[in-house]
Parts: structure tokens; sequence; C-alpha cells
């Protein structure tokens, strides 16, 4: 009996053994048929893009997500387009626009359309269609088109609602006629949200729109397995000639960080977003592979909802931005891919206040003013944590464990709380946390785009989840929207920041620089600030 | 008188108690001594580790963050730069007592349910023992899942729920068990003098039920501390930055090829725990069982 005891248990240790010997060897085994493959193929004309989450929807205007605009970005077109890898709108950027002009009272925007450009449905696009397009969202209410409303102030005949009218002058000539004059127009123009759709194909379609995407992009729908896969193939006719390179693209959702750069050293997947910036050093080693920065236009926060006890008084709030060790929270889970950040707003954006000094990493401070505050001892409190990786934040369960110790060190008693990302945000949304972990990629490269939609008291129930509401900073936002000297915008938007500092409804945190990893013979990709990219000019080499 | 003491003296050394016969029978195999070894190395690590170990469970020191194993730090450090020795001699604490009191709060309830069920007949079977059937139909991680689904993520629901999925298991042990022994002629006699139910039940029946039920219950504490860990690991069990042993290998995944004492650590405490419970409960069951005497 013994016998055969001794016999199992040596063969147990020999298993174990064994495993981690595999696990040791995986690596090298998964390089070498990455390599094998690579030789028999002749040119690769299909991309697979792994990415951290599924699309919402497929009808750009229905989306406020980046899983969805990644998608997007390539079936539609908007009316005038950003740079390469900025948010500056020039006719140069191949936009349906060829070009524009603005009168001088900044009311009436006139649109000289592309010639020859075809709908994936074979109709054609012309000015009617883009009438035709804003009078669909025009007539939506903020469910339907979220975006459309927050960028344009509202829909219809609403008081806020800055279009007045959008008529078709000829076949090619497009004329917005605005209430009072918006400086960031043309930029909000050119989000993702705003691509010309086919008015045959959505009045055919109707709800079902966003599973049958037709716009006039590079690539056009083929299918999609929810929480699995979009594919996209080439449009033969598209208006760029020789444009876009690739046959297919396949956007593939594989949750797990670790998991879909597995998938992308095993050759299942061709790019990957949502690096983390752990395995950054590994990637730059493997000759087979490359890495991309996206250029950083985001903000990752703590939000305090500032409608609850204790965080309605703003001792408390300030006193926690002390308690918080952003540099080492940047160093240990950012490594490098990240900045500290003071402002909700990037630097890179024009407004950005430099002159605001920031709450240093002070713990003796932070307990002073919690006595202050009334609360010597500290307080229990509920710490949210995305679930999700998030671009401006790769990892939110480690952070807010640093920021548990943190508060820790003067006596505020963190519980990390989590809840799958759609429920967590909409919890959120309703004020149901006490401080959660979020963050913000701008879509269009202008300071309205996040303290306006972060901050205003607009926007509670909708993006401000802090529930944060200052009337005199709402008329320092409001007045910059209407104000198109850019120099006084500026400094508009310098004042808002100071009222943020003073208020604290959110401690930024870092402001990161995402990661995308892809095999070494992707040519012609640049990954874009705002985090949806265009793929007609990615190719295999 | 002095004869008859002596007469009982040499008795009670003819014929020793059944512990005292189980304990040389246990003793015979060494494999089972190992395995108690490392079971009291680890409950000795418990009780008293914590009051020797180097650091605090939380003290964060993000300079030194996976750094890997040196004088300083025998086991290295974590990704928030915690004394990885230092947690798993503190999560030997958390293993075990949810082990143990998972397994003592099943037995019991497992008991009393299987004993009901057994010793009654009937209906009263009928009803308990589909009810464990139906709780064995579950994978048993899924059941437990389930449960802290609706109870909520914490380390004390994790327990209620490998209470909860355990208790079939007992249950149906001494079920059996007492289907066989109630048909022993030493209860047909006591039911004969006129003993009350309560007391065959307690001085007789649950007596000579028990063996089975410690060998299980040991057995059992080895799959309770993998499955708290397991829910650990899936985010359902102990909650940061308490040093749960599964915990810390799903917070160690993402360094698996940077940083592996990170997850190898964690990993053989769990396996070298288990193993000890798995190798002490296979020396119980030998020594317990009357059929594997010789």
């Amino acid at each position: 009996m013994s016998k055969k005891k001794l016999w199992s248990f040596a063969l147990m240790l020999l298993l174990a053994l064994v495993t981690v010997l595999a696990a040791c060897s995986s690596e090298e085994a998964a390089e070498g048929e990455a390599e094998g493959e690579a030789g028999e193929e002749e040119v690769q004309d299909t991309l697979i893009f792994g990415r951290g989450g599924d699309s919402v929807t497929l009808d750009p205007i229905g989306a406020t997500d980046g899983e969805s605009f990644k998608v997007t970005k390539n079936i539609f077109e908007t009316l005038v387009n950003f740079g390469e890898q900025d948010t500056e709108v020039v006719p140069e950027n191949m936009g349906l626009a060829e070009s524009w002009e603005i009168s001088e009272d900044g009311l009436t925007y006139t649109f000289d359309l592309r010639e020859g450009v075809l709908f994936h449905d074979g109709t054609e696009f012309n000015a009617e269609a883009v009438v035709a397009n804003f009078e669909r969202w025009a007539a939506g209410g903020p469910d339907e088109f979220p975006y459309y409303g927050s960028m344009f102030g509202g829909f219809g005949d609403e008081e806020g609602h800055i279009i007045e009218s959008v008529t078709a002058v000829d076949d090619y000539t497009v004329e917005f006629q605005l209430k009072r004059p918006s400086a960031p127009f043309l930029k909000n123009l050119a989000m993702s949200p705003f691509g010309i759709a086919s008015p045959a194909a959505f009045e055919e379609f109707g709800e079902e729109f966003g599973s049958n995407p037709v716009g006039t992009g590079p690539f056009q729908f083929v299918e999609w397995q929810r929480n699995d896969t979009v594919t996209i193939e080439r449009f033969e006719d598209y208006w760029q000639e020789g444009l876009p390179n690739l046959e297919s693209i396949i956007f593939r959702a594989i949750p797990d960080n670790s998991a879909r750069l597995n998938a992308l050293l095993s050759g299942e997947i061709d790019l990957a977003d949502g690096i983390n910036p752990a395995d950054a050093q590994t990637i730059a080693d493997n000759p087979d592979l490359q890495l991309w920065e996206r250029p950083s236009m985001n903000v990752g926060y703590l939000g305090f909802t500032t409608t609850r006890e204790p965080f309605d008084d703003p001792l408390v709030r300030r006193a926690l931005a002390y308690a918080i060790d952003k540099q080492a929270i940047v160093d240990a889970f950012f490594q490098g891919y990240a900045e500290t950040a003071k402002n909700p707003l990037p630097p890179v954006i024009a407004g950005y206040n430099d002159e605001i000094e920031d709450y240093s990493y002070n713990p003796e401070k932070a307990r002073e003013l919690l006595a202050q505050a009334g609360y010597p001892d500290g307080f229990e409190m509920e710490l949210w944590a995305m679930p999700v990786p998030r671009p401006y934040m790769p990892d939110g369960q480690k952070v807010a464990e640093a920021i548990q110790a943190n508060l820790a060190d003067v006596g505020v008693e963190a519980e990390i709380v989590s809840y799958e990302w759609a429920t967590y945000l909409e919890k959120a949304q309703n004020g149901e946390a006490d401080a959660f972990l979020l963050g913000w990629t701008g879509d269009n490269g202008d300071a309205d785009n996040f303290l306006y939609v972060l901050l205003d008291k607009d926007n509670i129930g909708s993006n401000n989840y802090t529930r944060y509401s200052n009337d005199e900073l709402h008329d320092i936002l409001i007045e910059a929207q209407t104000e198109t000297d850019e120099a006084k915008r500026a400094e508009l938007y310098k004042r808002a920041q100071e009222i943020i500092h003073e208020d604290v409804p959110l401690v930024p945190l870092a402001h990161s620089t995402p990661l995308i990893a892809g095999d070494a013979d992707i040519t012609g990709y640049t990954p874009h600030p705002t985090g949806s990219d265009k793929l007609e000019n990615v190719a295999f080499e | 008188m002095a004869e008859a003491i002596d007469n009982k003296k040499a008795q009670s050394e003819k014929v020793p108690g059944p512990w005292v016969e189980a304990w040389r029978g246990f003793r015979k195999s060494k494999i089972a001594l190992v395995g108690m070894g490392i079971v009291l190395f680890f409950i000795a690590m418990a009780i008293v580790g914590p009051f020797l170990v180097p650091e605090g469970i939380n003290d964060q020191k993000l300079g030194e963050r996976l750094l890997p194993p040196s004088a300083e730090y025998w086991f290295g450090t974590d990704d928030f730069g915690r004394d990885i020795l230092s947690r798993i001699v503190y999560g030997a604490r958390i293993s075990l007592t949810v082990g143990f009191l998972a397994v003592i709060a099943s037995a019991v309830i497992g008991s009393i349910l299987g004993i009901l069920a057994g010793y009654y007949g009937r209906w009263v079977d009928t009803i308990i023992s589909r009810i464990f059937d139906i709780m064995l139909a579950f994978p048993s991680i899924l059941l437990a899942i389930a449960v802290v689904a609706v109870l909520g993520p914490s380390l004390r629901n994790a327990l209620i729920a490998i209470a909860i999925i355990n208790v079939p298991n007992f249950g149906r042990l001494i079920r059996s068990k007492v289907l066989s022994i109630k048909e022993d002629e030493y209860i047909t006699a006591a039911r004969a003098i006129g003993m009350k139910n309560a007391r065959i039940l307690f001085s007789h029946i649950l007596p000579n039920s028990m063996a089975p039920v410690i060998v299980q219950g040991t057995l059992a504490v080895a799959t309770a501390i993998i499955e708290a860990a397991a829910l650990g690991f899936l985010g359902l069990g102990a909650q940061a930055p308490a040093p749960e042993w599964g915990k810390m290998l799903a917070d160690a995944r993402t360094y698996l090829t940077t940083a592996p004492w990170t997850m190898i650590f964690p990993g053989l405490a769990i396996m070298l725990t288990v193993l000890g419970f798995n190798l002490m409960g296979d020396g119980l069951r030998d020594a317990l069982d009357p059929r594997m005497k010789s």
C-alpha cells in the first residue's frame, strides 16, 4: 500500500515539474509557429484587430463608446476630418467636404461636397444625403442619438439646439445656419458619431440600421457576431483610388489584456490594443512584433459623488486629493506610459492651465484637513474600481488598491467595489458610488469636450458622473462655447480649471499613453489620439 | 477486588480502544505522517506566523515592486512592493480558517440531515435525499459561484458557499452508514429494552458513524481550500487587500512571464496544504476503515 502511495506521490511531483517546464517553453514554441506561418503565406490581406470589448452599435450616431467608433470610423466618413495624428480640421484631411466657408458672424457654414462619392449600397452621396442625415438626427432624442444632443445643444426646436437649419443649396453644396456662434462646431462635425449614412439604408432598416450600417467609407460591413467579431471588407468603389490596401478587417473582442497579448503572440490576431504597460518591454524586445504609442489625449481620474456625505464637503475632497500618491501610482501601474495629472484637461489641448499647483502627496496635510472637516478619525467609504482595462487606465483594480492603502494611511477605510462594466457606469451615473475611478478620452480635441462634458451641471445624469454643479463654472463654460476668439476661449478655460481645482469634484490621476502592439510587418498604421483609427492605409509588407 | 482490577487492566491491554488502534494504524504509514507534518506546519504558521514575519501584510512600497527573491525579501515582492513571504504566512490563516470552518459547518449540518434521513426513512429520507441529489447535480464550483453571486462577493460569503456545497457529501455518507448501523443487533437490542429514538441516535448511531466523517472531513478541508482559492481567483472570495492565496494568484497572472515568483509561491502554498490534507486523509481512511485491517 505505502509503495503505491510513494509512486503516486512521485508522479504528482513529476506532473508539477512538467507543468512548470511546459510554461517556460511555450513562448518559444509559439514564436516558432508564427515564423513558419509568415514564411508560407504570400502577402496577407486580412487584418485581425484584437480589442478589449465588443461594439455597442454600428450606427455611429447611436454610440458614445470607443469600441463602436473603432469600427464605424472605417465604414462611415464625416464632412470634415481630423489630421492623421492630431485634431486639427483642415480641407487637406480629405473629408467628404472638399472645402468650406464660414461667414463673418460665424453663423453660416457653407460646405462644397466631394463629387463622385458612392455609398456602399450604390446610392450617390450628395447635399440631399447630408440634409437627410441631419434631419434624422435633429428629429431624435437623447436616448437615440446621445452625442448629437450634447455636441449641438439639443434637438429639433429645443432652446439650446444651435443648428437653425441645414439646406441643400445645390447638388454638392450644403449650408448650415447656426443660432449662435459655436467655436468647436467644425471639430464637432469631424467626430465619429457624425458619420454620414446612406439615407436609403437608414430608411429601409429603421431601428435595425445599427446592425446594417451603410456609409461611404473605405470598408463595407459584412457581419457582426455579437461579443465576438465584426467583419468589414474592402469597398471596391471607394472614391480614393487604390485604397484601402486590405481586403478585409476582423475586429475581435478579447476582454482580458493578457489573453489578448497571448493571442497576438500565437498569431491568432495581428494587432492588439490595450497592452499592459508591464508588457511593453517584452514586445519591444520581440523582433516579430512592433509597438505603437497612441498620442495621449485622455485623463484617468478618481471622481467623488459630490452629493453624497461626506463628499459634499470640499474639505474632505481636498483632503483625499492630498492623501493620494499619484507619482507612485503612475510609476507603478503605468510604468512611464503616463504623466501625473493636475487638471482634468490633458496638456495637449488648448486652454490647459499650467499655472495650477497640484495637491502634492501629503498625508499630514490630509489628516489635518479631515480633522478640520470633522473627521479626525477618518471614515468608511466605498471605492469603486472599473472591472475592465480602459485606455486611460490599464488596470483600475490595481490603482484602486494603491489608493486604498493611501487612504488607510490617513484613517479612511475604503472597501473596493466593482460591478460588470455597463452596470458600473449606470450606477455611478445615478450617483450610487462614494468615489469611483473613471476616465475620458477626448473625441474632438477641444477643451469643451472635457470640461463641459465631464463637469457641467447640464451633463449631470449623462457624463458628469460626479454630479458636481457650479453655476459660476457653468456660465464660464457656456461663454467659452459661444466665444470664437481662441485666445479669449483659452482664458475662460483656464479660469474654469482654477474653479475645478479649488472644488476638487474629481482628483485627476494620470494622462496615459495607450499602447498598441502588432505584427512587425504591418505598415501604414497610425494611432489617432481620439482612440479610433482609420485603417485604409494599413497593409502587410 | 484486587483480582478484579487486574483483570480489567489485562483486558484493556489486550483490546485497545478504537482511537488508540486507529493511531497505531495511522502511524504505520509514513506518507500519512508526512501529510500530518505538512498540515501541522501550516497550522503552526497560521497561528504564530503573523507575529514572526518581517513585514505587515499591506505595507505598500511602490518603489520596491516586483523584486525577485533576495536576502531581504525571501519570496520577493509583489506588484505593490509588498513582501510575498509575509502575505503567504498570513494567507495560511485565511485559507485554513475558511477550510476548517466551512468543513465543520457542512459536517454538522450534513450529519444531522443524514442521520434524520437514514434513521427515519420514508418521506423524510425522500425529501432530504432528493435535495442532496439536486445539489449534487450542479458542478460544485458553479453552485458556489451562484451562492456568492446572490450573497455578494466577500470572504465570509465564500465560506458560506463552500459550506453549503459540501453538505450533501457528508449527508449522503452519514445516511448510508446509518442505514447499515440501524439494522445491527445492538440497535435492535437497544430498541427492545425501550430506549428512546433520541438516545439511540446520539449515543449509539452517531458515535459509530463518525469514522467516515472524519476521513471525509480531512479530505474536504483540502477541497474547501481549493474552492476558496478558486473563488478568490475569480474575485468572488476575499477582497483586496486580504492576502488570500487564490487572489494572490489572480493578481500575479499579469506578471507570469516577467515576475514568476509572484505566482509560484502562492501556488506552492496552495499545493502543499492541499497535498498535506489529502495525504493525511488517505492515512486516516486506511487507519479507520476496518476492511483495511489485515
